[in-house]
């Protein structure tokens, strides 16, 4: 069963990366490629297994996605929670990381040193959910509330995280931004926001897996009937349009902020939930 | 009056500042807030940097409010952490939290305040470096010796309910070394370390990281020393690889010195050296030196040249065959003689590598492949017959009207000019054949002509005159061997060039010198029918005046030496088979003759003297 699981994730992360390589590549480069490769090997039959492979896996790549786990139904094939927490745990560690750099990335090249701290407390989407703030309040909440808080999290920043990959396109297209830094390192200003947008697709993406892997856990571990916690809106979206370049960049760090900070909080609390439940407060 | 008490007024204040500045006494100057850390994550600590106190008694508080309150705390703890410092218990410790913290430095004449400080404890977690460090030396029975380092977290980290996850990195090196050697242990709680040197007391630390924070510091050191190991192999091992190392030294430096001039001269070829007209480094050599006497200034032949038909002179076509070129010292000089001049202005290689004769006659190796004369039988043991000199008359003209050159490799064929009209398919051997076969003087040492060398493309041509054929054949002068046995005839190996794979070698036998200098040539198939028909009259014979020269490094390109088409010199039995280098159909000759008649003979002429080291140059 936890293979069938794994296989289905690994599917999807394979897919994922043969579609990104693809993408960089460029589906005529890999193909100009491969004939090299055959005929620079004629006599064997490795290259045309490759792409063979290859191929078929990009037709079957089409398929994964809409390839269920378990065909029967959620009862028949049931993946142990101990890897489905193993599995969450390191989507949720990467994706701190990913933040952390995006955010400290872009407080270097865009709004260093000019205090835009002071504008960014309080103004967190999530800051409605009655979240735990330390380790106390974490350890009392009962560990089904604290994993439907984290689903609900996680799926607030589903539609910040689209409006981000989008609007950080533009952000560095704007010539404003340049204008506005007067140091050395507008000279890198073009690089910066391609990394920028790569941290915040693949965030986007690691955070509808892990979404996903929550449910899976939520299933197996709700005792009582399942409950949707409602999750916040984001209303900052039309502060990320706004003409007003210090208006635009201070909307742009409060969010990575807002995201750096709840993707830590989503990466403690399933880690105290793994010991917890895995491990019972033994790890 | 009132003037007068104003005035006063403004210097009694004067003076109460002035006495005050004296003083050195001043508001106390704005502090700063150096860092905040915390150790766990559910405490956390900020140290601030005083200012100049103004000379007086200043109070420090630390104020602070939280995100989302505009409530104003003061700090709960300024002794836990030391001077200037403010302690947050786990009561005042709010994760995910901005605190936004201020220092308040009052003293008598004022107060100032630092600018706030903006922290969150999610991003300062910095423990306290792991506890226990203990080193322990394992002996297992089948492996190496290794050093087992374990450690305990830090005390206050709460790692049992996962509120911190811990990594950790291991540092060890010997005590008198200078770089340390780092490892990451993971979230292990204990390492092992392999890569040890006995006899050497090392040094080991430890820190830890949470994850998402930063560093900690290095444990103390703890040392330990490893003990020499008497039963160590290692330098017994040592010594024994050391040994076969040398001994398999010894054995290359054996095997190279015995192949190594093949091998050397393979890689760099030698520089071709000086030579002079006529000269002959193995007459020298051989001390002979009446025939270096009569190399220099003697014009004649000796009345009966059939003496000095000694050797045999084999060319071979193939990259693998070897051709043995012997001939006489005499003959060769003496034939060699009229050819002097042309061939030093060449430096010994020949006009045949001219670009004027070969520019004209570049065909493709797919011209034709090339027949032997003597297709019937690879070699010319048909031809017995043939015999005495065989005069290379311009084959100038013929050569250079349509001068095949023969490279090695491929199907290039060269053609000889051969004085046998009937023979249908005219080989002319190529001037280069010609050249290469002008060849070292007696006492050459044998050198492997390498047939691989880049001729230039042979044309083949045979310059047929009714048959239209293209007889080429294929040959190379491949080796010269040393000259041991003056009485072998010369040997022009011809190849046949259908066969070029097959290596067929024909020699050519040198029947005798005419008083010209010719070489009448036998053709011949191998050393040993070779052998066998030596004492045989030779049924006809062809002779050809002098060699022109060695062309590339398999070619020896005879000439004939009458200047004028002379066929009358070319005899041969109708029953001869077409042997390769002598034959050729006579109205091929007139034909080749009559094409080129001046060109190739300039140049050929020359060739009558190759430097050996030439040939060594190109045959290995």
């Amino acid at each position: 069963m936890s293979k069938v699981y794994k296989a289905n994730i690994w599917a999807r992360e394979s897919c994922g990366t043969i579609r990104s390589s693809l993408v960089v590549l460029g589906l005529p480069d890999l193909l100009r490629v491969f004939p090299e490769v055959i005929t620079t090997m004629d006599n064997k039959g490795g290259p045309f297994l490759l792409v063979l492979v290859l191929v078929s896996s990009l037709l079957l790549c089409n398929n994964v996605a809409s390839m269920p786990t378990c065909p029967s139904g959620p009862f028949t094939c049931r993946v142990p929670l101990g890897e489905l927490f193993d599995r969450a745990v390191i989507l949720s560690d990467y994706i701190h990381n990913l933040s952390a750099e995006m955010f400290d990335e872009f407080d270097r090249r865009y709004t260093h040193g000019r205090g835009f701290i002071t504008k960014a407390i309080n103004g967190c989407h999530t800051s409605l959910l009655p979240t735990p703030e330390d380790k106390e309040q974490a350890q009392k909440i009962h560990s089904e509330d604290l994993l439907n808080l984290v689903l609900a999290v996680l799926r607030s920043w589903n539609e910040p995280l689209y409006h981000l990959v989008t609007e950080v396109r533009g952000l560095q297209e704007t010539p404003g931004t340049q204008e506005s830094l007067g140091t050395p390192e507008t000279l890198g200003t073009q690089q910066a926001p391609d990394d920028i947008l790569t941290k915040a697709i693949e965030i986007e993406e690691r955070n509808k897996q892990l979404a996903e892997g929550m449910e899976r856990i939520i299933e197996q571990v709700q005792t009582g009937d399942r409950r949707n916690e409602p999750y916040p809106t984001w209303l900052g979206f039309p502060s990320l349009q706004v003409a007003d370049e210090d208006t635009r960049l201070s909307a742009f760090y409060n969010l990575l902020h807002c995201l750096r900070r709840d993707s830590h909080k989503i990466d403690n609390y399933l880690k105290l939930l793994k010991c917890q439940i895995i491990y019972d407060s033994n790890c | 009056m009132m003037e007068s008490a104003r005035s006063t007024g403004v210097c009694v204040l004067l003076l109460f500042l002035h006495v005050h500045l004296l003083s050195g006494q001043s508001p106390p100057e704005k502090p700063k807030i150096s860092k905040c850390r915390s150790k766990e994550k559910e405490t956390f600590m900020c140290w601030w940097k005083p200012g100049l106190d103004g000379g007086l008694p200043t109070n420090y508080t630390l104020s602070y409010h939280k995100e989302g309150s505009s409530f104003l705390y003061e700090c709960p703890d300024y002794r836990t952490g030391g001077p200037n410092s403010c302690y947050f218990d786990k009561k005042h410790t709010s994760i995910w939290t901005i605190y936004i913290i201020t220092v308040n430095a009052t003293n008598e004449m004022g107060m100032s305040s630092s600018d706030p400080f903006f922290v969150d404890v999610t991003y300062i977690v910095e423990p306290d470096p792991p506890m226990n460090l203990t080193l322990e030396l394992k002996h297992p029975e089948d492996q190496k010796p290794f050093l087992w380092v374990k450690w305990r977290p830090p005390t206050q980290v709460d790692i049992r309910s996962g509120w911190l996850t811990l990594q950790y990195e291991v540092r060890l090196k010997p005590e008198k070394a200078n770089e340390w050697e780092v490892h990451f242990a993971g979230k292990n709680n204990q390492f092992k370390v392999l890569t040890l040197y006995p006899g050497r007391k090392y040094l080991v630390q430890v820190r830890c990281k949470p994850d998402h924070g930063l560093w900690s510091e290095w444990s103390p050191e703890s040392s330990i020393l490893i003990p020499d190991d008497p039963t160590n192999a290692d330098p017994t091992v040592w010594i024994f690889v050391a040994v076969l190392s040398v001994v398999v030294c010894l054995i290359i430096i054996w095997a190279v010195a015995l192949k190594g001039y093949s091998m050397m001269t393979c890689v760099f070829p030698p520089v071709p050296g000086p030579k002079i007209k006529g000269f002959d480094i193995h007459l020298l050599e051989r001390g002979k030196s009446e025939e270096l006497l009569s190399a220099l200034g003697c014009q004649d032949f000796p009345s009966d040249c059939e003496d000095l038909l000694v050797e045999l002179l084999e060319v071979v076509d193939n990259e693998n065959q070897q051709l043995v070129p012997v001939h006489s010292k005499k003959h060769l000089d003496q034939g060699l003689k009229p050819k002097h001049l042309d061939l030093d202005s060449d430096s010994g290689q020949g006009s045949c590598d001219s670009p004027s004769l070969l520019s004209s006659h570049h065909e493709g190796p797919q011209e034709s492949p090339s027949t032997f004369h003597t297709p019937e039988g690879a070699e010319k043991p048909e031809n017995p017959g043939k015999s005495g000199a065989h005069t290379w008359d311009s084959q100038s003209t013929s050569v250079g009207g349509r001068v095949p050159y023969f490279c090695a490799d491929g199907p290039k064929s060269s053609t000889w000019p051969s004085s046998q009209p009937p023979d249908p398919r005219s080989s002319y051997h190529n001037i280069a054949d010609v050249c290469k076969l002008a060849m070292p003087p007696a006492g050459s040492t044998a050198t492997v002509l390498d047939k691989t060398d880049t001729c230039a493309p042979t044309s083949l041509e045979t310059t047929e005159t009714g048959a239209g054929e293209e007889a080429t054949e294929q040959r190379g002068v491949e080796s010269f061997h040393s000259q041991t046995d003056p009485d072998t005839p010369w040997l022009l190996p011809q190849e046949n060039t259908s066969d070029v794979s097959a290596k067929p070698l024909d020699y050519v036998e040198i029947h005798k010198i005419n008083k010209d200098g010719a070489l009448s040539l036998y053709p011949k198939q191998d050393e040993n029918s070779n052998q066998a028909e030596k004492p045989g009259a030779p049924k006809a014979s062809k002779e050809y005046a002098k060699v022109a020269g060695v062309m590339e490094s398999s070619i020896l390109v005879l000439v004939h030496e009458s200047p004028a088409p002379d066929l009358a010199l070319f005899e041969e039995p109708a029953e001869e088979a077409p042997p390769s280098l002598q034959q050729n159909q006579e109205e091929k000759d007139r034909a080749a003759f009559a094409m080129a008649p001046s060109t190739c003979k300039l140049q050929l002429g020359g060739l009558d003297y190759l430097d050996p080291a030439n040939l060594k140059d190109s045959f290995q």
